[in-house]
Formats: C-alpha cells, structure tokens, sequence
C-alpha cells in the first residue's frame, strides 16, 4: 500500500531523467558479457526480421523464374538456417535479461541494505519500516524489471527500424520513400495512447488503492460498523469509489484493448501504398511480384519497433519515481559517522570499556525549533541504574538514544570517561551497549540463534547459560522443539512475557558495559512478571543502566530516578527522597502503584 | 489463506461459468464485442485479399490459375483492365478496410471495457456489501488479511480477465477462425500446409507454462523470504546497530538475495528456452508456407497471389495464438480467484433477526431475507424497560465455555459495572447484547421482549456502545464523532466532544476537528482514541449506553468528569458499564463481579467493600498505597538493590 501511495502522490514526471538512468544502466552493464549477449542477440534476431521478407522475396521469384530447383532448396535452408539462428538469439537475449535484471536488482539491493546499516537513526525516524522495506524490494525490483529491456528494445527497434528502411530502399527506393513516411504517423499515434494509458493507469491505480484502504478499514472495523447500524451507509461509501473507479479503468482498458490493434490498421496503410505504388511498377516491369510481396511485409514489420519502444518509454516514466528513491537512498550520506581521524585509530579501542557516561548541558531537537531536550547535564558509572520517569514524549527515550550516539546533540556535549564520543569509533561505542525494547525484537530462527545474537561465537552451553541466568530456560522446555523453537515473524509465536526473557538473555550473553531497557507498559501474568524482575536485576547489576521504567520495583530499586518533563530534569533522587518530597513523582508513583494493582488483582494483561 | 489454500494456476477452470454470472445483464454486451471483434478479423482479411486479386488477375501472365475469390474482386473493381489503369482502387479498398477493421476494434474495445467494468463495479459492491453483513463469528474464524486480499487482488484478477484476457484471447482465437474456412475456400492444400504447426503452438505453450509457473512460485517465495529479511532488519535496526551486527546482517542478506537473484535467473532461463522454441516453430510454419506454397505455385495449381495470402494471413494469426497458452493460464488464476471469492459471498448474511416471531409494536421485521442494515424507521425505539440476561451460556464452536449460566438483570434507568479477572465472559455480554454472536441457551431480554426478535440493526442502532478496542475510521475528527448523523452541526458535536473531555485535545490539533485520523502521521493515544469513540456514541440517541472497557486508558480525573457528564447528559437509561478500575466501578449503582462465565457476587459498593472477594481486594489497594508510601518514606538512602 505504502509504496502504491508513494508513487501516486508523486506528480507523474513529465520527461524522461536521463542522468538518472545513464547511472542505473551503467550499473545494469556491469555484467559485461550478459550485456553483450542481450546486445548482441537484439541485434542479430532484429537483423534477421529485417533480411527475412528479402529472403522470401529470392524464393519467390526463384520459384516463379526457375522452378523448384537447387537454387531453391538452397535457398530455403537458408531460411531454415536463418530461423534457427532466430530462435537462438531469443534465447540468447532473454537469458541475458534475465541475468542483467537478477544482477541490477542483487547490486541494488546490497548497496541500499548497506547503506540503511550505516544511516542515523533520524533517517528512520521519519520513515515507516513498511516505506523502507519497499524501497529495498520493490522499487528495485520494479527499476531492474525494466532496464535489460530498454536496453534491448533500443538496440533492436533501431536495428529493424533501419535495417527494414534499408531494404526497402534498396528494393526499391520509389515505393520505399512512400513506406517510410509512414512510420511518424505509427510513432505518433503510439505516442498519443501511450501518455493517455500512462495518466489513466495511474489513476485507476490510485482509485484502487483506495478501494482497498477502504475495504481494510471495513474488516477491521467490521464490529463497529455493526455497533452503528451503519452498513448501508458503508455500502453507498464504497459506491462512490466503485463508480470512480469504472470510469477510470473503463477508459484505461478501453485504450489498452485497442492500442495494438489500432497500430496494426494503420500499418495496414502501408500495404495499400505498397500495392498501389509498387504494383504499378510491377506493371511496367520495373519490380518483381517477390519485391512486391516482400515490401508489403515490411510495411507489417514497423508496427512493434513502435510499440515497444513507446512502451519502454512509459516504463522508464512509471518507474521513474521508484529508481530515484533507490538511487537517492544509496547516494544518501551518515550524518552521524566516524571522522578521518578516529578512523586511523578505530582499532585501538577493541578492548577498552565505557565506565562513565557525562552529559554536559545536552539539548536536542528532532525537528529544529522543537527541543525535545534542553541543558540536560547527567552523569552516571558502573554500577549506577538510572531509572527515567515522566509522561510519554517527556524525553525520555531521545535521553537513552544520545547515550547510544543513535543521534547526536544539537548542542552540548556527551562524554564517554571524560572524551567526547565523537572522538570515539561509532561501531566500538554502539558495540558496547545492549538493549531491551518494550516489545523486544526477534529474529525469526530458533531460541538458541536468537540469543546467541548476542554473542555469535558463544557455545551452545554459553548460550544456555545465559539464558538460566535470567530464567528465560523455565519455558523453553514447554515449547514445541525446545531450544530449536523458531520464534515466528518479529519473535510474534511466543508471548510478550518470553520475547522479553530472551531479549535479557540476549543482552545478558553479550554483556555490554552499558544497558538501556525499555520496559513493557502493558503487564503480563503475575508469575512471568516476577520472573522478569529477577531477570532485569541480574543485567542490570555491575555496569551502567539506563532504564525507561514502568515497573515499580524496577523503580524502587534504581540507584537514581530522574523524572523528566518538558526536555528537562524536574525531580531527581532516590525513591525514598522523592516520595518524600511529594511532588510530582510522588503522583505518579501512587497513580501507577493503583494501576498496577488494579490489573494484578484482575489479571488484566495486555 | 486459512481455508482455501492458495492455489497455483491450474487448468481446473470448472469455476469460469461465475465469469459469466459475474457479467450479469452486461451479458449482451459482451458477446457483442465478440461478434465485432469477429468482424473486425475479418475485415483484417480483406488486406491480403486484395493484393492476392491483383497478383493473380493483373499481373500474373493470361491463363494463370485464378482463383474463384480473385476473380469476383477484380471484378468488383471494375475488371481487370480498369485495375491495371487505375492500381489507387485496390489500395483505396485495402485502406478502407484497415480503417472499419481499426474502428471495429475501437467499438470492441468499448463494448469490452463498459460491459467488464460495469460488471466488476457490481462485484465489488456485492462483495463489500455482503462482507460488512457477514455474522461476527465469521470475522473471528478468518483472518483480515485474507479477507482482504480476497475482496480486493481476486476482484482484480476477475477484472483483468474479463477486460483483458478474454479480449486477447478472442482476438487471437477468431483472428484463426476466420482464416481456417477462408484458407480452405482458396485452396485446401495450402489451408493444411498453412496451420499444421498451430495446434503444436497452441499445445506447446500450455504445457510450458505449467513447468515455467514452477519457477515463477519458487522466486516468488525466494522474493518472500528476502522481503521478510529486509523487514525484520529494519524493524530491529537498533538492536543490530546495539550489537553492532551490521556485517553478520549483511551476509544474512546477501544470502538470501543471492538465492533470489538464482531463483530469477532460473526463471528467465525457462522462458528463454520457451520463447526461443516457440518462436523457431512458429517460423518452422512460415517455411512450410513458403515451401509448400511455392512448390504449388511452380507446379502451376496455385496462383502467386493466392501464395501470398497464406504466407500474410499465416503471419497474421500463428504469432497471437502463441500467447494463448499463457492466457489459459491466467484463465486459471481467474478461476481460482472466482472459487475463492465464493468464501465470501457464500456463507449466509446476517438476518434482520425475527427467528423467534413476536409482536414488536408492529415493528415486526421483514422476511428473513432482509439483511441487517435494512433503514430502521427513525421514529422505531426498542421496547421499554431494563435488560435481562436470563440463564445465558454461551460457547465458541468447538471452543470452551464462555458463560455458563448468566443471570443478570439491569433495571430501567440502572447503571451496573461489571467487573472479573481476564477471560471471566465480561465482554461476551457485550457482544451477546449486540447480537454479535447468539447465545448457546437462555435469552436476552429488553422490556421483556427476547432480543432475537428485534431487528439487528434497529436494536445496534438504539444502544450506544463503545467497545474495545475503539476503532476509528480514517477520516476527519468530526466525521468520525457525527459518523451516525452526518448532519449533526458542529455545535452539537463540540458537545458530546466536551462531555467525553475530548473536545480541547481536538482543539489543540493544528487542523481542529478536521484533523485526519491516520494521515500524515497523525496519531491518536489511546486515551484520545477512547474519548472520541465515547463522543461518537454519546452523539447517538440511545435507549441503552454499553461501555465495554471503554475509560481504561485515561487518567482518574479525566475518568470521573465524563462519568458525571454522561449522567448529566443522558438521563437515566439502562447503563452496564464493563471495567477494571476501582474509581470507574464505584461510580455505578450496582456493581456485579464475574469469574469463569459465572455472576459470583453482586451488590452496592457499600455491600461488596464488607465482604471479601475480588472487589474489596481492588478497594484494599488504596491502603496499600498508604502503606508503601510510609515505608518508602522511612527508608533511608540508597534502595535495596
């Protein structure tokens, strides 16, 4: 849907980018000796098209002079020889394409995968997965659909375009002159339906992608709908859209079913001014009935050359759109990576740890003119949790993710023992920090690999251990395959309650010097929930914790709970201080302590 | 996808006659387009007819064979004599007929395209109309996503089928069919000689798509499996950069690219072996045409222009019909998407609800044929008085047992919280009431009238409901509060809004109460989300208010200003309120508790808090409170770790 969107708000481009293009074919023509085969077999099936009516036309007046004689039989395998020779260009040139566009859309692929390894955080920020997934599968699939033909049908149609012009002439360049003066006419009423079918497919795409957005809003909504009594009214909703979109597909298909044919007739003026021209030549002597027969296919043989290449030319504008997201994305620089500098030294750093985290006077801003983070000064070492609380969009989570150098202040400054991170190697300060996210994310390969992610020379023991550890085995033997359970697309085949235990076990195996978690909001089952608990106090003890909390005794036990409001530090302490202070965390305190019990007592979940 | 597998293409085309069914009374129509097209073929003939005429009764020598067809063309033309002075006549004639075969095509293409998307628009209005009156048990036993997909790429298979394919088909089929009996009526011989191979053609291309669609599924699933990579990559970017896993990501991609990029090559490696085959046998046809013809033609048995009317009409139909062993193959696919649209439109829809017959104030509903959204009169309310739940159980099919014997009585003008622990049937109250699914034994009752006999829709329509949870339709604010009366003025809807404490959250949006839900990243909370389904159901003039879980995600003070606001509002009517919070369920006149489908205990507030069970437990929570805020208090220092 996304993507289908993406396109349809886009204006539809009005000319072809060329310097786009150039880039992405030179990356198709990598594969040179596809590239030669593809080029190569257009060339050569086209050439033969082009000698084939001449052909006819020897056989013919052969046959016509001499008889069914040797010359004939010569000939004809000529023939025989040349529509071998066809048949193994066309295989030739499609197992090209189909290498060139494998090829284009692998390359693609990698540099965008790439490239999204290597880009900030903001990036993502603004952009859904679902939106990024697309670029990387079917914006590239959909550029590499089309580049091995654009360059097969250029080289082809010119082939057949001139090398039927050249027979022609040669046979007989009075009647030719007559022919070709055809072929504007054939581009032009190409031209005509195909920037009409351009305009009307694009709008019975975008009508039909409202069809569904509608009909996914129908099922999902279905009880509420049925809650209102308003079905009928959904009914004459949907009508409107079904009503636009006949008239949208009605033209768009009527214009596709009479394109080709249409083309085809027009052609057919080329027979009548072959016969009529060259009859009268042949009525005077002047050129033979095989000349006659074989000018009058020609003029049969412009009609593809023109559509296809103004079919190509549509392609290249409707995937115009997606090609420049591809090319863009691969083009778009880090804007938070390593300079020159800590480059030379990265390797240095292998074994050193993170013993304190400073921030000095650190604001930050998603969008400028927005601070979501303003003069926030913190430090924390070993052995410190930190629990962050606040109502949601406080700053919390943009405090954990400056920490991870997710993204960078916009002003101030972070410190890593006393050095600014920035001059510390980004893959070295990110290695060093694990994370747990409120629903935690899962590979979808078994319990064993998922938290052996963690650290990915551990020994099936290390990762069992681990695992014990924080309790995450208590359930493993209850799964289907045990140890081998595959967890199922973003870990969705277990329960919120065990993503979250391997995703313990997981940081718990890398054990990293810093740990961010972002606890759960929703709760799960008293006995999981308790389990949990011992599982968060195991990783969070002996190195740096930067906890988002929710659960009371996580809170409870922090070293120190920074309650943050409006970008800034409003209240910081110990609980025992806080909850003395009566302030605002001592609100929120009690509001969450009612909450919690209240869905304990019920076993309220979710 | 969880009943009917999704299907390959196959040659099981025994649904195509719902093709038919589908085009309803645009059949005419359509099988006019075929007879133009038919028409249209034919008048393609007429170009090589005519040169074959002048070849063989002008130029050719005196006493060459001529046709029986040539001869009545010359003739025609005015005879041979005015052809050879005036040679613009036979092209005029051949021009004339390009141009009717062009426009026939163009009125084919009309008739094609009015009568498949007339249909189609029909089909989608029957699909969604029949899919938003299915019964709610069937949304539970199917999931969305399938739904979907069916309603929406099956539709769309059917539409390019019956717009696209067929034509094409047509165009291929007729464009031979016309040519046979012409071929034989010149020359039987050469009729053979010129279609030998086309049957091969035919044939050959049918069973290669069925080996080549083996390859198509295995790039599609490599293709899947490398979208599911991405996804999962992109989802999880944080934990990977965290690890810094970004190499080992990598290679994982790279893998399954890779064997995308395989599966595709393979795929193109098919089709290359295909089109090559199909193109040398196709020419291997032409070459039987010229050798045969021409043999005939040196034998003197055939004219030279009768010669070339086979070699031109031979090149005019083998090169389409090529293309019909993959039209077969959509064909299939349409079959499939036709078989499987019957999953929609099959089961039965929800009936108006008069089962059990009984006299509602003449409101007695239509046959049972009438669907549940049939307009219930404005001036139509439900019977008055209190509800009943009299010895309810309800069961899922082949499930556990949901409610086990509910009695439950709410008095006209009470309002009663219902309270119980997760899974204890609370909410399948809610949607018995509604009608969304039937009890298995016992009845419901509405001033004593059994709810079966209401019509649906009267009875939905009546009571104000918010479920959980709140959903939201992806159009402005103030569509979705006024969604039932559109024609509700703003005033009005600001109202409800402020009851539901809503209305200033809406004012804060940058475009007020035409903010769109869902567009550009706008984004509600789940409170917010809560207080406009509140709004939208206190807009309605209803005879029961039925507040499923409807306050849990707003804060308490928030919570008691729309409890009271409703009060005030609507006056008293019958009220249950479903919750879990202490301050929503002390609020309501009667408070009864739930556990395993059961009533355990029921009473005032004042009743439950002296005796123990679940609700005194929730009421012992704010001593708690007191209790940790002493000991946190006293505790000095650090925290235990």
């Amino acid at each position: 849907m996304n993507e289908v969107h993406d396109d349809l708000d886009a204006p539809a481009p009005g000319s072809i980018s060329f310097g786009l293009w150039k880039r992405i074919i030179g990356t198709a023509l990598e594969d040179r000796r596809s590239a030669v085969q593809l080029v190569g077999g257009g060339i050569g099936i086209a050439a033969i098209e082009s000698a084939r009516p001449l052909l006819n036309a020897a056989m013919i007046d052969e046959a016509i002079a001499h008889g069914m004689g040797e010359r004939f039989m010569w000939l004809a395998g000529a023939w025989a020889v040349l529509a071998l020779c066809f048949g193994a260009g066309v295989f030739l040139f499609i197992r090209a394409a189909g290498r060139i566009s494998a090829g284009l859309a692998f390359t693609l692929r990698e540099r965008a995968f790439a490239r999204l390894q290597e880009l900030q955080f903001g990036y993502f920020d603004r952009r859904p997965t679902g939106w990024l997934v697309s670029r990387v599968t079917s914006d590239c699939g959909k550029v590499s659909g089309i580049a091995p033909w654009v360059i097969l049908d250029t080289f082809w149609a010119t082939t057949i375009v001139s090398g039927s012009a050249a027979c022609m002439l040669w046979l007989d360049w009075h009647v030719a002159v007559w022919m070709i003066l055809l072929l504007p006419v054939l581009a032009a009423l190409a031209v005509l339906f195909q920037s009409r079918l351009l305009k009307s497919s694009r709008l019975v795409r975008r009508t039909n992608s409202r069809i569904t957005a509608f009909l996914s809003e129908g099922i999902a909504g279905v009880r509420t709908t049925k809650s209102l009594a308003r079905e009928g009214a959904a009914d004459a909703e949907l009508a409107v859209l079904t009503t636009e979109m006949e008239v949208h597909s009605m033209r768009n298909s009527f214009q596709s079913a009479v394109f080709v044919p249409v083309v085809t007739s027009a052609s057919f003026l080329g027979v009548a001014i072959a016969l009529w021209r060259g009859g009268l030549r042949v009525e005077t002597g002047e050129m033979s009935p095989g000349t006659l027969v074989a000018l009058m296919q020609y003029a049969l043989l412009f009609t593809w050359p023109i559509i296809d290449v103004s079919q190509r030319v549509v392609d290249l504008l409707s995937a115009q759109a997606a090609a420049e997201r591809v090319q863009s994305l691969i083009d778009t620089v880090p804007t938070i990576h390593d300079s020159d500098a800590v480059r030379a030294q990265a390797d240095d750093f292998n074994a050193a740890r993170i013993t304190r985290i400073t921030f000095e006077n650190v604001s930050f801003e998603y969008v400028a003119g927005e601070p979501v983070l303003s003069d926030f000064s913190l430090e924390a070492r070993v052995g410190d949790t930190i629990a962050f609380v606040g109502p949601t969009g406080a700053g919390k989570s943009t405090v954990v993710n400056l920490a991870a150098r997710f993204y960078e202040p916009t002003a101030g400054r972070i410190l890593l023992d006393g050095v600014d991170m920035r001059e510390r190697p980004l893959a070295w300060h990110q290695g060093r920090f694990g994370v747990v996210q409120q629903s935690p994310w899962l590979r979808n390969t078994s319990i064993l690999e998922n938290i052996r992610y963690g650290r990915l020379d551990a020994t099936d023991e290390e990762v069992k251990a681990a695992a014990a550890a924080v309790g995450a085995d208590s359930f493993v033997d209850g799964l289907e395959g045990g140890w081998g359970f595959v967890a199922g697309e973003a870990g969705e085949r277990l329960s919120l309650g065990q993503r979250q235990l391997i995703a313990l076990a997981r940081a718990f195996l890398k054990d990293p010097d810093v740990f961010i978690l972002d606890e759960a909001t929703s709760s799960v089952d008293s006995e999981t929930e308790r389990t949990i608990q011992r599982a968060v106090d195991r990783v969070l003890a002996h190195r740096i914790s930067f906890v988002i909390a929710h659960r009371l005794s996580t809170i409870r036990r922090a070293t120190r709970i920074v309650m943050v409001d409006g970008g800034r530090i409003v209240e910081s302490g110990t609980h025992a201080e806080l909850m003395r202070a009566r302030g605002k965390y001592h609100d929120l305190y009690a509001q969450q302590f009612v909450e919690m019990r209240e869905r304990a007592v019920l076993d309220v979940h979710g | 996808m969880t009943d009917i597998p999704k299907r390959q293409p196959s040659f099981a085309l025994g649904r195509l006659g719902d093709l038919w069914i589908v085009l309803g009374t645009d059949r005419p129509l359509y099988a006019g387009a075929i007879a133009v097209q038919a028409l249209a073929a034919t008048f393609s003939y007429v170009v090589p007819l005519v040169p074959q005429a002048v070849i063989d009764g002008v130029f050719s020598a005196p006493g060459t064979r001529m046709g029986a067809m040539s001869a009545w063309i010359i003739e025609k033309l005015g005879g041979a004599e005015v052809v050879r002075a005036d040679l613009w006549k036979p092209g005029v004639v051949i021009a004339v007929a390009a141009v009717a075969a062009g426009l026939l095509n163009v009125l084919r293409g009309w008739m094609t395209a009015r009568a498949a998307q007339r249909s189609v628009r029909r089909l989608r209005e029957r699909v969604h109309a029949r899919l938003v009156r299915l019964p709610v048990p069937f949304f539970d036993a199917n999931e969305s996503g399938d739904l979907l997909q069916r309603a929406t790429s099956d539709v769309d298979t059917v539409q390019n089928v019956l717009a696209n394919q067929i034509a094409e088909m047509g165009r291929a089929i007729l464009l031979l069919l016309i040519a046979i009996p012409l071929m034989f009526a010149i020359d039987w011989r050469m009729a053979i000689a010129s279609t030998v191979l086309a049957i091969p053609v035919v044939a050959f291309a049918g069973l290669y798509f069925r080996t080549v669609s083996d390859r198509f599924r295995t790039k599609d699933e490599a293709e899947g499996r490398l979208t599911a990579k991405a996804q999962e990559n992109i989802a999880g970017i944080r934990v990977v950069r965290a690890f810094g896993r970004q190499s080992f990501e990598r290679e994982e991609f790279r893998e399954r690219n890779a064997a995308h990029r395989d599966a595709d090559v393979r795929l193109f490696d098919g089709l290359s072996q295909f089109w090559a085959l199909s193109d040398v046998t196709c020419l291997a046809q032409i070459l039987v045409v010229l050798v045969v013809g021409l043999t005939l033609v040196s034998g003197g048995s055939l004219g030279a222009g009768e010669f070339f009317f086979f070699l031109f009409a031979t090149n005019m139909y083998i090169w389409p019909i090529r293309h019909l062993g993959r039209m077969l193959a959509d064909l299939g696919k349409a079959a499939v998407a036709t078989e499987r649209l019957h999953a929609i439109m099959d089961p039965a829809a929800e009936d108006a609800g008069d089962e059990v017959r009984h006299e509602v104030r003449g409101e007695a509903a239509g046959g049972a044929s009438r669907s549940a959204s049939d307009n219930v009169p404005a001036h139509a309310v439900l019977p008055a008085g209190g509800i009943r739940f009299e010895g309810v159980r309800f069961a899922y099919p082949r499930g556990n047992t949901v409610l086990d014997g509910v009695d439950l009585t709410v008095g006209a003008g009470e309002t009663v919280a219902i309270m119980g622990p997760s899974g204890c049937g609370k909410s399948t109250l809610a949607a018995l009431l509604l009608r969304f699914h039937e009890p298995t034994s016992g009845r419901i009752t509405i001033g004593g009238t059994d709810i079966r006999s209401l019509n649906r829709s009267l009875l939905r329509s009546r009571i104000a409901s918010v479920l959980q949870p709140p959903f939201l339709y992806s159009r402005s604010i103030r569509e979705n509060v006024a969604i039932v009366r559109p024609e509700l003025p703003v005033a009005a809807i600001a109202e409800a809004a402020d009851s539901a404490a809503i209305h200033d959250s809406v004012l804060r949006f940058q475009r007020g109460w035409e903010t769109v839900i869902g567009e550009r990243g706008i984004t509600l909370s789940g409170g917010q989300r809560q207080r406009l389904a509140i709004a939208r159901a206190l807009v309605r003039d209803a005879d029961i208010l039925l507040l499923d879980d409807a306050l849990s995600a707003v804060d308490g003070d928030t919570e008691r200003r729309i409890l009271n606001a409703m009060r005030a509002r609507r006056g008293r009517v019958p009220t249950i309120v479903i919750a879990h919070r202490l301050s929503t369920l002390a609020e309501a006149d009667r408070i009864v508790v739930m556990e395993h489908g059961r009533v355990i205990d029921h009473g005032t507030h004042a009743e439950l808090i002296a005796r123990d069970g679940l609700y005194k437990r929730l009421w012992a929570i704010q001593a708690e409170l007191e209790d940790e805020e002493r000991v946190a208090v006293a505790s000095d220092g650090e925290a235990p770790r």
